[in-house]
C-alpha cells in the first residue's frame, strides 16, 4: 500500500476545473516531484491533500485512511505537513516560536499551562531544546530569536520547512521550495531535502517548475497540465516526453 | 508550585491585605472608588486582550459579558447568596464569612458570562472575518435591552445589590484586596496561558489562520477557548463591579463601555498584557480626575486613538511586555 493514494481526483471551482481525474501514488520513503506550467493545478493538489479544499470527486487516502474533506488541522495531526508557495510564517513571532508552536500544537493543555506543574516545566524545556536543534539542522540557529517576518526570503523558506518538520510528519509537501533561489542555493536546498528525508524518515512531494532541479533528487516525476496528468515516470524519461515539452513551450515557460 | 512560587504568593497576599486595611484609611471614598474601578477595568481589559490582542479576533461587545456577570452575580447574591452569607456571618468572624462567600458570587457571574461567550462564540468564530465584531456588538445590545425588561433585576430602575430580608448579610464589598487579588489572578492566568508553547497557538491563529491549521492548530477551537476565557473574566469583572458599587444599571454596560475596553487594548498595544494594564489604569483614572469633561470624554478617546494610531500604530507597548521577564521569573 502506498503512503498517499490519490484516485480519480477532480477539483472544480464553479465552472473552472483545476484538477481533472488525477491518479497519484506516493510510496513510503519516496521523493517525488509534481511539475507543470502555471495554473496546472499543482498547488490545488496540495490544498486538497492538506484539507484546505474538498475534493469535488475522487478520493485521497493517507496510510489507508480516507482523508479527503477532513479539516486541515486534523490532517496535520495525522502526519502530513506542508510549506506554502507564498511563504506563510507567523511573521510576528520569532523563528524559534514558529517552530515551538508547531511542536506543541497538537498536544496543548490550557490547565497545565496555567498551573505549571514540574512536568510542564520539563516538557517546556524539552520543546525548547527540540526547537533549537531543528533550527540548527536547517542552519538557522543564529536566527532563533529574530522575528520571522524580518528574515531574508531564503531563510524564511527554510524556517517554513523547519516548522513543517516540527509537526513530526511522515509526508512532507513542499510547494516550490526553490523559488527565487540562485543555482548554488538551489544546490544546497537539494542536498538539504535529501538529508531531511533520511534524518526524519520522510516521504516528500515537491512542486517545481524546473525539471532540471528535480533530476537527481527525485525518483519519480508527475507532470500536470491544465489539471490533467500528462506524463509520469523517472525524470529522465519525462523530460524527453513530447507532451511535456509541448506543454511547457505552449505556455511559453521554457523550463523543461 | 516551587518554594519561591509560594513565597511570591504569600508576599502578594500580604501586600493585598495591607492595602485592604490601609487604603480606606488614607484615601477619601471618592478616590477609593476610582482605585477599585481601575482594578475592574484592568480585569476587563486584560481579558479582552486575550481575544483581540493575542488571538487576533475583533470583539467589540465585551461590556455585554460584564453585564451578564454583574446581573447574574447580583441576582445570585440577592436571591440565593444572602441567606448563606448571613449563615456564614453567624458562625464566622466578618472578614472570614466574606472570604467564604464572595468567590461563589464571583464564580456565578464568571460562569454565566462564560456560557454566554460559548453561545455567542461558537457560531461567530467558525466564520472568518468580522462576524465576531457584529455578533458581539449585537449581543451586548440585546443583553442590555433584555435586562431592561426583567423586573426581577429591577428593569429600567437598575438593581440594588441588597437583600432586605437578610439584615445580617452585607452584600457589598469595597475591598481593594478582593479586586486586586482577582486582577492579579487574571493577569497571571492569561499571561501563563499565552506565554507557553501551547499558548503560541493563540498567536499563531492571529498571525495566519491557514498556516496555523497546517501545523495542527484547531483554529476555531482556539478562538472559542480564548473567547470563553475572556468572557469568564469579563463576567467576574462585572460581578466585582456590581458588588462594589452596590447597584447596577445597564447604562454602565452600554456600547461606550465596550468601546472604552477596545481603546484600552489597542492603546496599550495589541498583544501586550502590561500594555492593557497600563492603558486601563491611566484611562480610567484620567477622565475621573478631569471631571467636567463630561461627554467630551468620548471625543478625547477618539482623539487619543487617532493620535496613537498616527504616532504609535502598534500601541504604547506594541507586543512587548513591561518588565515581563522579571515578573515571569517571580510568577513562573
Ligand atoms: N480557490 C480557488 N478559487 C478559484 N479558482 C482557483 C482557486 N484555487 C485555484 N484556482 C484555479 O485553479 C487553477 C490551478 O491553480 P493552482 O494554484 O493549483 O496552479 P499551480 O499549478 O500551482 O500554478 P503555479 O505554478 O502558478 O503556482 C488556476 O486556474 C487557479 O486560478
Ligand atoms: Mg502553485
Amino acid at each position: 500500500m502506498a503512503l498517499l493514494e490519490i484516485e480519480n481526483l477532480t477539483v472544480r471551482f464553479g465552472g473552472l476545473t483545476s484538477i481533472s481525474k488525477l491518479d497519484l501514488a506516493v510510496e513510503s520513503g519516496a521523493i517525488v516531484a509534481l511539475i507543470g506550467p502555471n495554473g496546472a493545478g499543482k498547488t490545488t493538489a496540495f490544498n486538497v491533500v492538506t484539507g484546505v479544499y474538498e475534493p469535488t470527486e475522487g478520493s485521497v487516502r493517507f496510510e489507508g485512511r480516507q482523508i479527503g474533506g477532513r479539516p486541515p488541522h486534523a490532517i496535520s495531526q495525522l502526519g502530513i505537513a506542508r510549506t506554502f508557495q507564498n511563504v506563510r510564517l507567523f511573521r510576528g513571532l520569532t523563528a524559534i516560536e514558529n517552530v515551538r508552536a508547531a511542536l506543541a500544537a497538537a498536544r496543548r493543555s490550557g490547565s497545565a499551562d496555567v498551573l505549571r506543574p514540574p512536568r510542564w516545566r520539563r516538557r517546556e524545556a524539552e520543546l525548547n531544546e527540540q526547537a533549537r536543534s531543528l533550527l540548527e539542522r536547517l542552519g538557522l540557529a543564529r536566527e532563533a530569536d529574530a522575528a520571522a517576518g524580518g528574515l531574508p526570503y531564503g531563510e524564511q523558506r527554510l524556517l517554513e520547512i523547519a516548522r513543517a518538520i516540527a509537526t513530526r510528519p511522515r509526508l512532507l509537501l513542499l510547494d516550490e521550495p526553490a523559488a527565487g533561489m540562485n543555482p548554488s542555493e538551489k544546490q544546497a536546498l537539494r542536498e538539504l531535502v535529501a538529508r531531511l528525508r533520511e534524518e526524519f524518515g520522510l516521504s516528500i512531494v515537491l512542486i517545481e517548475h524546473d525539471v532540471r532541479f528535480v533530476m537527481d533528487l527525485c525518483e519519480r516525476v508527475t507532470v500536470l497540465d491544465h489539471g490533467e496528468k500528462i506524463a509520469e515516470g523517472p525524470p529522465d524519461t519525462v523530460r524527453r516526453d513530447p507532451r511535456v515539452i509541448e506543454a511547457y513551450l505552449g505556455t511559453g515557460g521554457g523550463a523543461a | 508550585m516551587s518554594r519561591s512560587g509560594w513565597i511570591t504568593v504569600a508576599a502578594c497576599a500580604l501586600v493585598l491585605l495591607a492595602l485592604d486595611v490601609l487604603l480606606p484609611r488614607v484615601l477619601n471614598p471618592y478616590y477609593a472608588t476610582i482605585v477599585i474601578r481601575i482594578g475592574i477595568a484592568v480585569i476587563a481589559a486584560v481579558s479582552l486582550q486575550l481575544v483581540n490582542g493575542f488571538t487576533g479576533q475583533f470583539s467589540i461587545g465585551h461590556a455585554g459579558f460584564m453585564a451578564v456577570g454583574a446581573y447574574v452575580s447580583a441576582a445570585f447574591s440577592v436571591y440565593v447568596g444572602a441567606g448563606w452569607l448571613e449563615a456564614f456571618a453567624a458562625v464566622l468572624p466578618g472578614p472570614l464569612a466574606r472570604v467564604a462567600y464572595y468567590p461563589m458570587a464571583l464564580a456565578a457571574g464568571g460562569v454565566a458570562a462564560a456560557v454566554a461567550g460559548l453561545v455567542v462564540g461558537i457560531p461567530a468564530l467558525r466564520l472568518r472575518g468580522d462576524y465576531l465584531a457584529i455578533a458581539t456588538l449585537g449581543f451586548a445590545e440585546v443583553i442590555r435591552i433584555a435586562i431592561l425588561n426583567v423586573d426581577a433585576v429591577g428593569g429600567a430602575r437598575g438593581f440594588s445589590v441588597a437583600a432586605a430580608d437578610h439584615p445580617g448579610a452585607d452584600l457589598r464589598f469595597e475591598g481593594f484586596g478582593t479586586v486586586y487579588a482577582v486582577a492579579l489572578v487574571t493577569i497571571v492566568v492569561i499571561s501563563r496561558l499565552v506565554y507557553s508553547s501551547g499558548g503560541l497557538s493563540f498567536r499563531a491563529v492571529r498571525e495566519d489562520e491557514v498556516a496555523a491549521a497546517s501545523i495542527g492548530v484547531p483554529a476555531t477551537r482556539v478562538k472559542v477557548e480564548a473567547f470563553v476565557v475572556a468572557s469568564f473574566f469579563a463576567g467576574v469583572a462585572g460581578a466585582l463591579f456590581a458588588h462594589s458599587e452596590g447597584y447596577v444599571h445597564t447604562n454602565s454596560f452600554a456600547f461606550l463601555r465596550s468601546f472604552e475596553l477596545v481603546v484600552f487594548v489597542v492603546l496599550g498595544g495589541l498583544g501586550s498584557i502590561t500594555g492593557a494594564v497600563l492603558a486601563a489604569a491611566v484611562l480610567t483614572a484620567a477622565p475621573e480626575l478631569l471631571r467636567g469633561l463630561g461627554e467630551w470624554r468620548m471625543v478625547l478617546y477618539s482623539l487619543l486613538l487617532i493620535v496613537t494610531m498616527l504616532v504609535r500604530p502598534q500601541g504604547l507597548l506594541g507586543t512587548r511586555e513591561l518588565g515581563f521577564d522579571w515578573l515571569r521569573r517571580r510568577l513562573g
